[in-house]
């Protein structure tokens, strides 16, 4: 029997059955449509974290922070995010002056700058925003990020007044319509909560405002960042009543792997161990294999709906075979071989595999693009990044756009085809080895 | 010219539970091409049996059959499906496929054997002609009455030029008005177009229209008259 017959054959067989093939096909539909849903929007979700991380980190700089690595133990690559996450217990602590040890550190290391960095509160009219403020050298950041340290409006003073202060464009017009909530000229009040204090109390800063920076778009990683607010970083020093630092970012000679990690591992070296670095491209590395987990499971999730679709399909297959018993045994009277019988059963289970895979995917980029809208917009992102300004400011921070790469297409649709041909692998090999005597007896 | 059925010896054992039943034993015939053969019998004489093995559908216990000079215990699975083609049989209850129409049915042995659609077509529509059911032919066996379904399942049955027909009870499900115009068209073919013609029946006068009748009883030929 020619193959085009077989698949004809198969199709006038479901045609005839339409309601239980489509509630099979039904179950193939949802379990692809999940799995589709899920890996568009994890893909588009780390490829918008890669790109704005990537737009926020240069490539040749280093972050050294306080604390040792949970995940190295201070070996260069990967190091840092332990400390990120809470790992330091040491009472280690990382001064501004410390940057002449880092540059002493290698030959690798051109430049560094200390960053002092504390959350804020920032009041306009009614409103308070949580901000990050951020004590800088504003003549070394600037060379540092000369991308993104520049500004829309005013001017960045590299030997800056003391009461100089550069804002986010998030601080300037943060509903993105013209509204705006600080200008160039404005003075600004800036709140710190001093804990440490006996009692406790809030300690104001007033600034003005002389700059505004150019949107950056992305995350900050010690980079400039649209809800940052810069002031000098002597400034942040006295206002804070600290030599403490937050971090020091480290400008290497160029961005070879080799650099990076001669460089961190030199730089962990001078502080015996007691501070972490990371460079972005190890940050990217864990993000990304972070996201491959995170799929990894989530597919799985949706692999078990796939499952279930899968003993439906046998089920019905089951059912199917028995009703058809006679008809079997006509076919084998007329000579048709075992093996086409087995290939009419498989067939059948390719072409509702088929369907449903296809209808998956569209129903699932369908979904996927949907949940990347609702996303987008209620902002549930936009705290990444530890800017927790932006859960309060604005929304649409972060954009996702779903990604439907062509392996995972082609894998949906093989996997679709697959699990259904595996399920019916048995009910169509019993279908086979009907005997034809007994099968043209059953009633 | 090679005999269309050769048994030798025949023998087929069933076992029924753990007791053996000898359904046929030692059973010799022949039936040249050409010929219209009726085997009668009454239920349980082992006629079904026969029927089965000469079918190709079922292998002998002991014995050699030979079917178009073929050897059919030798034959493993996939032999017997392609000998079965050279087979056009044709069942008490028509067993034509509901959801196919009736040219549908006749292609099916054609499709089965892998002949190419247009072919089928044209072969199929000039078997209906041949049975007189052309103007029919888009029509589903539930709208066909039970003479014409089994004049459908004679078309199917001579679909891929089989050396003989096989015919299970033919009209043990139609009246028999309609009986006879099958058993006409049965006579026909065999007359006008030469097919060989094996019939199972249990009806004697159905076995008087053929050219020899062969008696079953208890598992073996009990006698063989030219009519």
């Amino acid at each position: 029997m020619k193959t085009r017959d077989v698949f004809s054959y198969s199709f006038s067989a479901i045609k005839l059955r339409k309601l239980r093939a489509g509630l099979t096909t039904l179950g193939v539909v949802i379990g692809i449509a999940a799995i589709v849903a899920l890996l568009s929007i994890t893909q588009g979700l780390q490829n918008t974290i890669t790109v704005q991380l990537e737009q926020g980190l240069a490539t040749d700089t280093v972050i050294v922070s306080p604390g040792r690595s949970l995940l190295s133990g201070g070996a260069g690559q990967g190091a840092g995010i332990g400390a990120t996450l809470g790992g330091d217990t040491s009472d280690f602590k990382l001064f501004v002056n410390d940057t002449a040890t880092v540059n002493a550190a290698s030959s690798d290391i051109e430049a560094s700058i200390a960053i002092v960095q504390r959350l804020v509160y920032v009041q306009s009219d009614n409103r308070t925003f949580a901000m990050n403020v951020i004590g800088v050298d504003f003549a070394k950041y600037a060379d540092f990020y000369s991308s993104t340290f520049m500004t829309d409006y005013g001017n960045i003073a590299l030997n800056p007044q003391n009461d100089t202060v550069v804002i986010g464009k998030r601080l300037n017009d943060p509903w993105k319509n013209g509204t705006l909530l600080f200008n160039v000229n404005d003075d600004i009040n800036i709140t710190w909560a001093n804990a440490t204090a006996r009692p406790p109390k809030n300690e104001t800063y007033t600034g003005h405002v002389t700059a505004v920076l150019k949107e950056v778009g992305g995350f900050s990683f010690g980079g400039p960042s649209d809800t940052g607010v810069y002031i000098p970083i002597s400034q942040a020093q006295s206002f804070f009543g600290t030599e403490e630092c937050s971090m020091i970012v480290v400008k290497l000679k160029n961005s070879d792997k080799t650099t990076i990690d001669n460089a961190s591992k030199a730089i962990e070296d001078a502080f015996n161990g007691e501070v972490s670095v990371i460079s972005s491209t190890a940050v990217l590395d864990i993000l990304s294999s972070v996201f491959s987990v995170i799929q990894l499971f989530l597919v799985g999730i949706a692999a078990i709906s796939l499952l279930v679709a899968g003993i439906g399909i046998m089920n019905i297959m089951i059912v199917s075979l028995i009703e058809r018993t006679r008809e079997i045994g006509i076919l084998k009277a007329l000579g048709m071989k075992s093996r086409t019988v087995l290939m009419i059963f498989l067939s059948e289970s390719v072409i509702i595999g088929l369907i449903g895979a296809v209808i998956g995917i569209v129903l699932g980029w369908g979904l996927a693009n949907v949940v990347a809208v609702v996303l987008s917009g209620g902002g549930l992102f936009q705290g990444i990044g530890g800017n927790q300004a932006a859960t309060r400011i604005g929304s649409g921070l972060m954009t996702i756009t779903p990604v439907l790469t062509p392996t995972v297409l082609v894998g949906a649709l093989a996997f679709g085809i697959g699990v259904s041909v595996i399920f019916a692998l048995y009910p169509a090999w019993r279908a086979s080895k009907l005997k034809p005597v007994e099968a043209l007896r059953y009633e | 010219m090679v005999p269309v059925v050769e048994a030798s010896n025949l023998k087929k054992t069933y076992m029924l539970g753990k007791i053996p039943v000898e359904a046929l034993r030692d059973v010799n015939l022949t039936v040249e091409s050409g010929d219209f053969v009726a085997i009668l019998g009454p239920s349980g004489s082992g006629k079904s049996t026969m029927l089965n093995l000469i079918g190709a559908l079922d292998k002998p216990t002991a014995g050699t059959l030979l079917i178009d000079g073929v050897d059919i215990s030798k034959l493993n699975d996939s032999q017997l499906a392609d000998l079965r083609r050279r087979v056009g049989f044709v069942f008490q209850f028509f067993n034509l496929i509901p959801r196919f129409t009736a040219i549908g049915n006749v292609e099916l042995p054609m499709s089965i054997a892998g002949m190419n659609r247009a072919e089928r077509r044209r072969r199929a529509e000039e078997l209906l002609e041949t049975v007189g059911l052309k103007e029919r032919m888009n029509h589903k066996p539930a709208e066909l009455s039970g003479g014409q379904q089994q004049r459908v399942a004679i078309a199917r049955a001579l679909a891929n030029n089989p050396k003989f027909l096989l015919l299970d009870e033919p009209t043990g499900n139609i009246d028999s008005k309609t009986a006879r115009e099958i058993m006409s068209l049965i006579k026909k073919l065999n007359e006008e177009k030469g097919v060989t013609i094996i019939m199972v029946t249990h009806d004697q006068h159905l076995a008087k229209e053929a050219k020899r009748v062969m008696q079953v009883f208890d598992g073996v030929i009990s006698s063989d008259v030219v009519n």
